[in-house]
Parts: C-alpha cells; sequence; structure tokens
C-alpha cells in the first residue's frame, strides 16, 4: 500500500495525482472491496468538484462578461447613437430657427449649433473608437455620417455666408443642407440607433438569461446530495457519524451555491431594473424628443419659405404632431407609460401636457402667418413670453432633457450594481471548488488509511 | 415682338410641318401652344424668335391681349373685386421669396422687396393710399396660375411671363417688363449657349416656361432638364457642379450673377418673355384697376425709379400698353 502511505502525508494536489495512478493499477482488481470502493469514492467526488468548480467558473464570467458589456460596452455605444440622433436633429432645428432671425442670428441659436456638430462629431469618433465600426449595419451607418457630417456644415456656413450678404441664395443653401439631413444623415444615425438598441437588448438578455446558472446550480446541488450519500455509506461502513473532510466540502459547496445564487438573482434584478426603468424610458422620450425637434425645425422652415414650399413643410409638422400624440399608441403616450413609476416620469408628464400648450401657440402662430401676419409669426416662432411658439417649445425640449437624463442615470446606477453583484464570484467558486475536492480527498483518505 | 407678316409666315411653317396637330386647335388660341415637338420645328423653320411667335397665332397676341383701364386715375368703385380687398384690409400677392431683385425675402432686412414687388406695393397704394397694406404669400413658378384660379391670392407678380396658354387660365395686367430668355454658365465655361450645351444638364424652376423651351430646344443630344422648385435651387446646382447651366430670362439670371460673380450670362435672346401680373379671370375689374395703376406708375416716374433700384440704370422707356379692348 505505498500509495496510501503517500496519501497520508501530501497534499490535495499529490491524492489526486496518486488515485489516479491508482486507479490504473489497482482499481480492476480492488473494487468489490471496501477500500476499492472508497478509492473510487475519493476520484468521483474529487472530479466532480473540479468539474463543478470548471463549470461555475464558466457560467460566471458569461453572466459577469455580459453584464459588464452592457454597462462598459453596449450602453455607451446605443447612447453615442442616441445622442448622434439627438444632436443632429437639434443641429438642423437650431440652424433653420437661426435662419428664421435674420442675417444676424442669436449668438445663443449659433452656439447651441456648433455645440451640436461637434458634440455629434465628437460621438461619431467615440462610437467608431468603441468598436461600432466593426458591427456590421452600424459600421455602414458610421462611414454615411463621418462623409456627410462635413458636406452638412458646409452648405450651412455657405447658407449663412450667403444669408449675411442679403441674398436668397442663402435659404436654398438652407433648404439643400436641411434636405441632406433628413434624406440621409438622420436616416442613418436612427438605423446605427436601432442596430445598437437591439444589440444593448440581446446583451442584457445574455445576461439575464437562465439556462447556463440553472445546469450550474443542479450540478452543484448533485454534488451535495452526492455527498450526503456518500457520508450516510461512510458512516454504515465505519461506524463515525461525521467525516470532517466531507463536511468541509459540503459547507464549501453550499456557500459557493448561496453566493451564485444571490449574486445571479442580485444581478439579473438590477439589469431589468436597468431596463424598465432606464433604457426603456430612455428610448422612448427620445424617440419623441427627436420627433419634437423635427416638428419645431418644420415650423421654422415654413416660416422661411412663407409658402415657397407649397405646404410640405407644415404638412410634415402636422404629421409629427399626429406620431407624438397624446393618443394610444402615439410616442408621448408610450414614454409616459414606460417612464411611469421611474425617476423619468416627471419629465414624461410635463412633457404630454407641454407639447399640447405648443401645439395651440403653433396654431395660432399659423392663423397669424396666414392672415396677413408674417411678422407677428416670426416672432412667436422666436419668442421667450408665455403664449409664444419658441417659449412652449423651449419648455417642451427642456421636459425631454430632464426625463432623458433622469433615465440615463437610472440607468447607470442599476446596470453598474448588477455588474457589481459578480465581483469576486468567480475566483470565489473556482476556490470553493478546490476546498470541495481537497476536502473529500482528505475525509476519504483518513478512512482508507484506515484499511492499511 | 415683330409684324403679323413674319408671324403668320412662322404659323404657316408650323402648320405644314405639324399637319393635323395645328389645324385642330386653330381656332384661335387654343393653337396658341402646339405641342412641344413642333417648337423646336418652328424654331429651325423661322430663326431664333419663332418659338414666341408659334404660341402667339393671329387671335392670340400675349402682349396686346389684357383689358383697357377707365380714364383717369385708378377708381375703387363700389361692389368692385378692389371694394372687397379694401373691405378686408390688405391685398394677398402670390410673389416668389428668392429671386433677386425682382421678389425675394430679404434675410437682413425681414421684408420681401424687388422690382415685381414695388408694382404691388403700387396698387396697395391706390386701393388703401398705403402701400404696405399687402401680404406678401411666398409661392412656387408651379403654384403661379392655380392659386389666382382658386382666389389664395388676389394677384401674381413673380416674373411671370404673359403666355397665351397661361392666357387661357388667367387674365393678365399690360405688360410692365420685357425679359428674353438666356444662359447662365460659370466663368470657365465654354459654352456660348443652349447650341453648345448638347446632352448636358440644364436647370430650371418646373412648371416654368424655361423648362419647356429647355426641353425643346434643337440640339443632338438633347439637353437634360433638371428642374427645382426655385431658382435660387439652379444656382445650388450650378455651384456644386451639378449641372452645367440655368436657363430662363435674363431677368432672373441678372439676379443670378449678382449672387455668385463666378458666372456669367451667355447666348442669343432666345424667347421674348413679356411679364405681365396675373389676375383671376373672375375679376376683370381688377384686371382694368391694375393697368389703370401701371399705366399712372409709367407716367409719374415710380416705374423708372423702381428700375433703376433694382435692373438698372439709365432705365428704358417703358413698355407701350396694348389692350385687347
Amino acid at each position: 500500500m505505498a500509495s496510501g502511505a503517500a496519501l497520508k502525508t501530501s497534499g490535495a494536489a499529490g491524492v489526486v495525482g496518486h488515485a489516479a495512478s491508482a486507479a490504473s493499477r489497482r482499481f480492476r482488481v480492488d473494487v468489490s472491496t471496501t477500500p476499492g470502493r472508497l478509492r473510487l469514492l475519493l476520484l468521483v467526488l474529487v472530479l466532480l468538484s473540479l468539474a463543478w468548480g470548471g463549470l461555475a467558473a464558466f457560467t460566471v464570467n458569461q453572466y459577469s462578461s455580459a453584464a459588464s458589456g452592457v454597462v462598459a460596452v453596449q450602453e455607451p455605444l446605443s447612447l453615442d447613437a442616441q445622442q448622434i440622433y439627438r444632436h443632429l436633429s437639434d443641429a438642423d432645428n437650431t440652424a433653420a430657427t437661426a435662419f428664421l432671425a435674420g442675417g444676424l442670428e442669436p449668438p445663443a441659436a449659433r452656439q447651441r449649433y456648433l455645440t451640436d456638430i461637434q458634440a455629434a462629431g465628437t460621438e461619431i469618433e467615440n462610437a467608431t473608437a468603441q468598436g461600432g465600426a466593426t458591427l456590421g449595419g452600424a459600421a455602414k451607418d458610421l462611414a454615411t455620417l463621418s462623409q456627410d457630417l462635413p458636406i452638412y456644415a458646409g452648405e450651412i456656413e455657405t447658407a449663412r455666408a450667403d444669408n449675411r450678404q442679403g441674398f436668397p441664395l442663402g435659404a436654398a443653401y438652407l433648404r439643400e443642407a436641411s434636405g441632406l439631413m433628413r434624406s440621409t444623415l438622420l436616416p442613418a444615425a436612427d438605423d446605427m440607433y436601432t442596430t445598437e438598441n437591439a444589440s444593448l437588448n440581446a446583451t442584457s438578455a445574455q445576461a439575464t438569461g437562465l439556462p447556463f446558472v440553472i445546469v450550474t446550480f443542479a450540478v452543484g446541488l448533485g454534488f451535495v446530495i452526492v455527498l450526503f450519500l456518500s457520508s450516510r455509506w461512510l458512516g454504515r461502513r465505519t461506524h463515525r457519524v461525521l467525516n470532517p473532510g466531507l463536511l468541509l466540502a459540503a459547507a464549501a459547496a453550499v456557500i459557493a451555491l448561496a453566493w451564485l445564487a444571490v449574486a445571479y438573482t442580485g444581478a439579473r434584478g438590477d439589469l431589468l431594473a436597468a431596463q424598465s426603468r432606464g433604457s426603456a424610458p430612455v428610448e422612448t422620450l427620445a424617440r419623441a424628443d427627436i420627433a419634437a425637434l423635427q416638428a419645431h425645425a418644420d415650423e421654422s422652415l415654413t416660416l422661411i419659405d412663407n409658402g415657397s414650399d407649397n405646404g410640405t413643410y407644415q404638412a410634415a409638422y402636422l404629421r409629427q404632431q399626429r406620431a407624438l400624440g397624446p393618443g394610444p399608441g402615439t410616442l408621448l403616450t408610450l414614454a409616459e407609460t414606460a417612464a411611469g413609476g421611474s425617476q423619468a416620469a416627471g419629465g414624461a408628464t410635463a412633457a404630454v401636457g407641454d407639447a399640447q400648450s405648443w401645439y395651440a401657440a403653433h396654431a395660432r402662430l399659423r392663423t397669424l402667418d396666414d392672415n396677413a401676419n408674417h411678422a407677428a409669426a416670426v416672432r412667436s416662432a422666436l419668442g421667450s413670453y408665455p403664449g409664444d411658439a419658441g417659449a412652449a417649445f423651449a419648455k417642451l425640449s427642456t421636459d425631454f432633457g430632464t426625463g432623458i437624463a433622469a433615465g440615463q442615470t437610472a440607468f447607470a446606477a442599476s446596470a453598474s450594481a448588477g455588474a457589481d453583484a459578480f465581483t469576486g464570484l468567480e475566483p470565489g467558486v473556482i476556490a470553493a471548488a478546490l476546498l470541495m475536492a481537497a476536502g473529500c480527498a482528505w475525509g476519504l483518505s483518513r478512512r482508507l488509511a484506515e484499511y492499511r | 415682338m415683330s409684324g403679323k407678316g413674319k408671324r403668320s409666315a412662322a404659323v404657316r411653317a408650323a402648320a405644314i410641318l405639324t399637319g393635323t396637330v395645328l389645324l385642330a386647335g386653330a381656332a384661335g388660341c387654343a393653337a396658341a401652344s402646339p405641342p412641344r415637338a413642333t417648337v423646336a420645328q418652328v424654331s429651325n423653320a423661322g430663326g431664333r424668335d419663332t418659338t414666341t411667335q408659334a404660341r402667339a397665332t393671329a387671335t392670340c397676341n400675349p402682349t396686346a391681349a389684357s383689358l383697357r383701364p377707365a380714364p383717369g386715375p385708378p377708381q375703387v368703385t363700389p361692389g368692385s373685386f378692389m371694394a372687397k380687398i379694401l373691405a378686408r384690409g390688405y391685398l394677398i400677392a402670390g410673389v416668389s421669396q428668392s429671386t433677386y431683385n425682382f421678389g425675394y425675402f430679404n434675410p437682413l432686412t425681414g421684408q420681401t422687396v424687388g422690382f415685381d414687388i414695388d408694382m404691388i406695393h403700387a396698387v396697395a397704394q391706390a386701393i388703401f393710399g398705403n402701400p404696405d397694406k399687402v401680404e406678401f404669400k411666398g409661392i412656387t413658378d408651379a403654384q403661379r396660375e392655380p392659386d389666382v384660379s382658386n382666389g389664395t391670392v388676389d394677384i401674381v407678380a413673380e416674373t411671370m411671363t404673359i403666355l397665351c396658354s397661361r392666357l387661357k387660365e388667367v387674365d393678365f395686367s399690360s405688360v410692365y417688363f420685357e425679359a428674353n430668355t438666356r444662359v447662365l454658365v460659370l466663368k470657365n465655361s465654354t459654352a456660348t449657349g443652349l447650341a453648345s450645351l448638347g446632352g448636358q444638364k440644364v436647370c430650371a424652376t418646373g412648371g416654368s416656361d424655361s423648362a419647356d423651351i429647355i426641353s425643346s430646344y434643337p440640339v443632338t443630344p438633347r439637353l437634360v432638364l433638371v428642374p427645382v422648385p426655385q431658382f435660387t435651387d439652379c444656382l445650388v446646382l450650378l455651384q456644386q457642379g451639378q449641372v452645367a447651366a440655368v436657363s430662363t430670362d435674363d431677368a432672373i439670371l441678372a439676379g443670378l450673377h449678382a449672387q455668385d460673380p463666378f458666372t456669367k450670362v451667355v447666348g442669343p435672346l432666345l424667347a421674348p418673355q413679356p411679364y405681365g401680373l396675373a389676375i383671376s379671370k373672375q375679376h376683370p375689374d381688377f384686371v382694368r384697376f391694375v393697368n389703370a395703376v401701371l399705366a399712372q406708375d409709367e407716367a409719374d416716374g415710380g416705374w423708372k425709379a423702381s428700375y433703376v433700384r433694382w435692373v438698372g440704370s439709365p432705365a428704358p422707356a417703358p413698355p407701350t400698353a396694348q389692350y385687347a379692348d
């Protein structure tokens, strides 16, 4: 019994190696004897411990990398895409409104336009650097955006230069630029946002999905049951009630399983909350915000063209107004529903009310413009007094901004909490598996030693 | 316009070339706009002025189709359309927002100004005693006839050529400006007119007479018409190299050239374009009234002052008003 002597003195690692070599030399003949069975049990328990450790480590790694992917990659990409869309819409809207003010645009409007263009440029770069450029559909959209944004900005500057000389050519360049924005840039940003959002939801689903964690849990429970049965068998054979080695292994397994259960449940709850109270309200609010920005640009362009557009911009305004709602299936109602009970709820509810004030102010503006009072209509569009269409829109825009910021904060907090739940779990389950293997080896080799 | 003899010769040439097509409409103004294919043939047969002459048959002379005003200064008579406008409080005029120096929105002042706009101010002065009682509605070239016919606007002043085809839809004032079709190209272009632009893209507004002239111009290969809503859109396309030329009235081209000195106006005079103010056929009283306003404006020097301000100095003699009756 040379191997038995070795077992007594060496550590857990030695146990495994010797058990394996013993298996090849002896188990064929000794499996009918108690020491033979003990050796077989030792081998099975050690292998089961290590296998479970591998499985659990793999599972935890899958969940935690998906969760941190949501926080570190997918969410920023989706946020970038959404911000690109918002900044581009806002630039289009601001350029049109600044134009409406005449040759010397308000400095604030000019500043806002420049901020939008710079922010959109930075976000396009970020999204490209973040890996958006390698993500199929998003790569094409990013290429379109980075190619056409300078062309758009160039046309706006040409429009501005012509406008400063009092030339009507400026308005033609503004129309050209706005056409490029609406026919190429915004659809590309929209497509990228849709792609990134789908990818965010898929990763999030991966981080909250059940199959892996159930298998890991079942295997772990199976191990505990095997331990229990083994210790009963051992007790009957050796007349000793407790085996400290097996007890240690069982304790390690139970603690690891409990940790896994708590971490997974917590992370899942956090990630689902991030989605329902964070990204879902933000997405619906952003959609409504963009529709409102486009409607506002239409309001300005209608006044700039003063009828030369045959009513196409006003028709576009009314289309956006219908899409915004409120009413069943409209953007504002969807946003209010999605934001219900979340931190974004305040902004969403205020937006519903303020949108209607804006529609009313817009209707008054149109009445002025249609009744030989173009100048008063322009004053209302640019105005900041209560009842002016300009003031009403600014209020609506602020509501969206508030709601979106609140939703994003909620998302970031919940999603990082979800990702943090897995901290330390991977080394934890590996350590537990090693403890389980060592406990089994130690406990059973003590019994084996008694048969020498 | 040249004399009747030459005109009817051209019509005869057209008739020979087009046969039954022209015979079918020979009754009068209906024959004014022969189908497009014939215009090119007429031009070949009769020289450069025949396009317009072919439109103006012996029974339709666009420059003498308007109604004679009552003698004396313009009068707002009770029950007239002018009285309705007076009661409303303002005149509604359909104008261009983008035709530099004729009708455009000046972004520096926020005012709609130009030679056409001055004509409207004169009409408002005659009705209200105040030239500013006007609502200017920007309309596209394509909307001019429908907006006058359906009463959206009282009057259109938008570099609008009096054509026999249009006289079937709307009435016109007497001629207040005489333009002629030419071509605008970039300064480094070697083109000398539409004849040297075969197969290339040429821009004009949709629904304008200029678009018809481009698409029917006799050159091989044919010109490729690029229609846009406004003539400033044509200049954008020219600057971006998307079209080789813009072809329309010299009055409009001069405005485009003023906005981009790296362009030049080239080529022969292709077709006379007599401008009139368009008014609904429902309101012959208003046509006579506006003609009285124009006659007064031309007599008291207002027309000349507008010409000098918006078109150039020295101003020529105003067009001689001719009336159908």
